[in-house]
């Protein structure tokens, strides 16, 4: 299956800024939409000026209004979104969490680093995050 | 019920017992005096009734001389005893007023003497008149002397008395065997009781001080627990169902711990939000400040392009500086999981990773391997051979680590060739924040080795160094063999 578009659902607009970046640099004919929060989400999926069905969701867990565990319990609740792959990105590595996203059904759970300095510089920034993370995903399809 | 009043009812036990024993041994030290008076008394009975009975014969001796010899002399025993014979039954009454048996025996004696004395004094008036009236004896003597004295009159009279006395001897000696054995019967007693006493009193006392004291101990030994628990950073509460002084202790014990509980919760979450949110926009700064470098490289001056260079250093140092706070508030508040550690290995594995090729690195000594926290001690190996790494200026470096078994801990030593640290120092680099280097330098937090030497304390473990300025620096600590650690509490 390849991957026409991608939902990303977070707060922080660098993240967002990252990945377009990255898929720019990646040079893939990928549309990107996002959302800041969870209600925007939905939004965005089933309100007046919908998107067509993006094929990913990156969601994060962290964000106001709805957060991402909100979101993921009442997305799993339409079946229409039941072929949308959702990845979790997110800096929490709280075990709750991973156990609660994975009962709702995930195709996979990512770790955004917060450290920055322990790696080599290079490696250490979001882009490059973004970048192998995107390859993971994809490459898997 | 409240530990004073237990006590209380120890002590008044013990002294209502003694109390007891006081009181019973009064009694029967009464009962020994009032027989050993009574014997006393039965001796002065015996001692006046021989006067008696001695006073009586010597009477009726002399009034048998006189009638012989018609010698007035010889009368003067019998006047004598005349006239001390009724004080000395005056005496006698009054020595046995408690006995009426021996009071009839004595009246009766008495009686028989002053019958004796009548007929005895007849007899001696009848004598004078004969004397008196020469070569005549008086009619009245001879009727005496034919009828009474002829007739054994006075011997019989005589006889009873000494009869008499006989019994009344005999009987006093029968009442004092009775209580002579009752007076060895009582101090018998008396020692019996006493004895009896004591011992009660004793176990009394005994049981009385092993409760009070076992319940205290059990509950001082609880808080103690519990206090121990705290500071291990097990915040549990005891469940006490006395109700007594220690209650308040107890209760003020539980509280601490809960409100200890509560911080620590607090200090985990300011943790979080420290980690967090001070490090997510931390980060997107030095995402933005790669950005740039990578889209506007070209329109940079070679002053932009240091000037980047530079923030992107301040960023990555207040990074560290967030991620060793955060580690150094973590030392002894979580514990690490437990684990065989083989030294030699540990110390291999990150000399390999952080000492550069110009160091010549040498284990003088055979490491151990033991169970212990092995994150920590790769925490303190890893400082302390990055600072003998970092703190260096000669081309070639050297580093020695070495170890020594102590007992209960092994002592580990660290000694490299740098560039050494003025004796004035060595208490301030243990400091937290403390850096002997300039602010700018970004490798250099400052805390590490007040990391260090938090583990090391937690871990009841010492560290000191060695070291001059330009001879090198020698670190030496010591860490335990057991490591005690409860459940993670948090």
């Amino acid at each position: 299956m390849k991957v026409k578009s991608i939902l990303l659902i977070e707060d922080d607009e660098l993240d967002v800024i990252s990945l377009q970046r990255v898929l720019k640099k990646m040079e893939l004919d990928i549309t990107l939409y996002n959302a800041f929060n969870g209600t925007e989400a939905f939004e965005l999926l089933r309100g007046p000026n919908k998107i067509p069905m993006p094929d990913l969701i990156l969601l994060d867990l962290n964000m106001p209004r709805m957060n991402g565990i909100e979101f993921l319990e009442e997305f799993r609740k339409d079946k229409s979104f039941d072929h949308i792959k959702v990845f979790i990105m997110t800096t929490s590595n709280d075990e709750q969490d991973r156990y609660k996203t994975e009962k709702l059904g995930i195709s996979g759970y990512m770790i955004k680093p917060l450290n920055f300095t322990d790696n080599s510089k290079k490696n250490s920034s979001m882009d490059y995050f973004m970048h192998f993370q995107m390859n993971k995903i994809l490459g898997s399809d | 019920m409240r530990l004073s009043a237990k006590i209380i009812i120890g002590f008044s036990l013990i002294i209502f017992f003694s109390l007891i024993s006081f009181w019973v041994n009064l009694r029967l030290s009464n009962e020994v005096n009032r027989n050993t008076e009574f014997l006393t008394n039965s001796e002065a009975i015996i001692r006046n009734s021989a006067k008696i009975h001695k006073s009586i014969i010597e009477m009726q001796s002399s009034h048998r001389g006189y009638l012989l010899t018609d010698n007035e002399v010889f009368l003067q025993p019998f006047y004598a005893g005349l006239k001390e014979l009724p004080l000395l039954f005056e005496e006698e009454n009054k020595l046995i007023q408690g006995s009426p048996k021996q009071l009839i025996k004595i009246d009766s004696i008495q009686l028989l003497h002053q019958q004796w004395v009548i007929y005895a004094n007849s007899l001696i008036e009848a004598k004078r008149k004969t004397l008196d009236s020469v070569h005549k004896s008086s009619e009245e003597y001879i009727d005496l002397f034919e009828n009474k004295l002829q007739k054994e009159v006075g011997k019989k009279i005589t006889d009873e008395i000494s009869l008499k006395i006989k019994e009344f001897d005999r009987q006093e000696y029968f009442v004092r065997q009775i209580r002579r054995d009752n007076l060895t019967e009582s101090i018998t007693n008396a020692r019996k009781a006493t004895f009896g006493l004591s011992l009660v009193t004793l176990l009394v006392g005994i049981v009385s001080t092993i409760y009070i004291t076992h319940l205290i101990t059990k509950r001082i030994s609880s808080m103690v627990n519990l206090a121990e628990n705290i500071s291990k950073g097990n915040f549990e509460v005891i469940h006490d169902k006395e109700n007594d002084e220690l209650t308040d202790l107890v209760s003020s014990l539980n509280i601490m711990s809960e409100k200890l509980k509560k911080s620590f919760l607090e200090l985990d979450q300011f943790a979080y939000v420290v980690s967090h949110d001070l490090k997510a926009p931390l980060r997107g700064m030095y995402n933005i400040a790669i950005w740039m470098e990578e889209d506007c490289e070209k329109e940079f001056s070679d002053q932009m392009g240091k000037y980047m260079s530079q923030m992107k250093g301040r960023i990555q140092r207040m990074e560290s500086l967030i991620t060793a706070l955060l580690e150094y508030s973590k030392v002894g508040r979580i514990n690490k999981p437990l684990e065989i550690v083989d030294v030699q290995e540990l110390v291999m594995e990150i000399t390999d990773t952080i000492v550069p090729k110009n160091f010549k690195v040498k284990i003088s000594s055979p490491m151990p391997a033991f169970k212990t926290e092995k994150i920590r001690l790769h925490q303190v190996f890893s400082n302390l051979i990055s600072n003998a790494v970092k703190y260096h200026d000669s081309e070639f470096g050297k580093i020695s680590i070495s170890s020594k078994d102590k007992g209960i801990y092994y002592e580990f030593s660290i000694k490299d060739n740098g560039i050494g640290i003025a004796p004035e120092y060595h208490e301030k680099i243990f400091k937290i924040f403390q850096t002997l280097r300039e602010k700018h330098e970004t490798e250099s937090t400052g805390i590490g080795l007040a990391i260090v030497k938090k583990i090391i304390e937690d871990k009841k473990g010492t560290i000191k160094l060695i070291s001059e300025k330009g001879k090198g620096a020698t670190f030496i600590f010591t860490w335990p063999k057991e490591i005690y650690q409860i459940e993670e509490s948090i």
